[in-house]
């Protein structure tokens, strides 16, 4: 996107396949691919940098504690469940 | 959630399968322990799922009730984390079905695609570069969770079974009833829609 040496096209195909680039899903031939293109590229590169920055958020966002008056509330329905039936 | 019997499908053993055999066993006073166990878990998922807290509530019920019911069904054929998840996920598709919601916008990836070289960034921006603990604080989780609950549904399920609760594409496609190749298309707008999102959190911070 912006260097001369490739064209927007190529980019175009790097752009799909990054989210399987992050993941480790794409054979060697293809991340390597991706890995020089974004060495060149300083839109691609921003682009990966800016994927993996929301993936890495995603996965340290954290868990709520669950409301005590929701898990008394499941404690209770069990309580109620026929004893005799299901399972 | 009711699967057939395949004789030759491999069982897996893993931390619930004790648990599960004695409650089908007939030990239903164990169940409780089943509920401890997934509770917390199930509650986050449907937290994301669901705009609301009061619907978020109703799932994680809905669940346990569901799972109650169809756990003498359970094969052992895959871990029961994921079964559990696939019971979760079902429920949250029909409770969304009875519901009077318009369509669901479908993401293309002509909304993400790159522009060409005159919008393109000279540099990666600082967000995507700061030390990723000096970064999250309690704002930007906000700013996560609003974003990962603005993704259409379809998509948000893909995250957050991927991104979030940590399953593997393999398995995501299990839960859903997706090809692989479907799960990682919808991983991929997903991941570049909650990115365009927090691109605005921070463009606006500053």
């Amino acid at each position: 996107m912006s260097s001369d040496d490739h064209d927007h096209k190529h980019c175009l195909e790097m752009f799909e396949k990054l989210s399987e680039y992050i993941d480790g899903e794409l054979d060697h031939a293809t991340c390597a691919e991706i890995q020089k293109h974004a060495e060149d590229c300083v839109a691609c590169f921003s682009c990966l940098e800016t994927l993996k920055r929301t993936v890495a958020l995603c996965k340290n966002v954290g868990d709520k504690p669950i409301p005590q008056n929701l898990s008394a509330k499941l404690k209770e329905i069990i309580e109620n469940m026929p004893k005799t039936a299901a399972p | 959630m009711t699967t057939a019997k395949n004789p030759n499908r491999q069982k897996i053993k893993d931390e619930d399968s004790d648990l599960i055999q004695r409650i089908n066993s007939g030990q239903l006073d164990q169940f409780h322990d089943l509920v401890k166990r997934y509770e917390q878990k199930l509650y986050n998922f449907s937290l994301r799922m669901c705009r609301d807290h009061s619907d978020a509530e109703d799932m994680v019920q809905d669940t346990f009730l569901n799972v109650f019911k169809y756990l003498k069904d359970f094969r052992y054929e895959s871990k029961f984390k994921n079964w559990l998840y696939k019971v979760a996920a079902s429920t949250c598709i029909k409770k969304r079905r009875k519901s009077k919601f318009a369509p669901e916008k479908e993401l293309s990836l002509d909304e993400f695609r790159p522009s060409d070289e005159a919008d393109a960034p000279e540099e990666v921006p600082q967000w995507a570069q700061m030390p990723l603990d000096k970064l999250l604080n309690a704002e930007l989780t906000g700013a996560v969770h609003r974003g990962i609950l603005a993704i259409p549904k379809k998509y948000r399920m893909v995250i957050v079974l991927r991104d979030i609760e940590g399953f593997s594409t393999a398995e995501t496609a299990q839960i859903l009833n997706l090809s692989p190749a479907n799960v990682k298309v919808r991983l991929h707008r997903a991941r570049l829609f909650l990115r365009d999102k927090l691109k605005g959190y921070f463009e606006n911070e500053q």
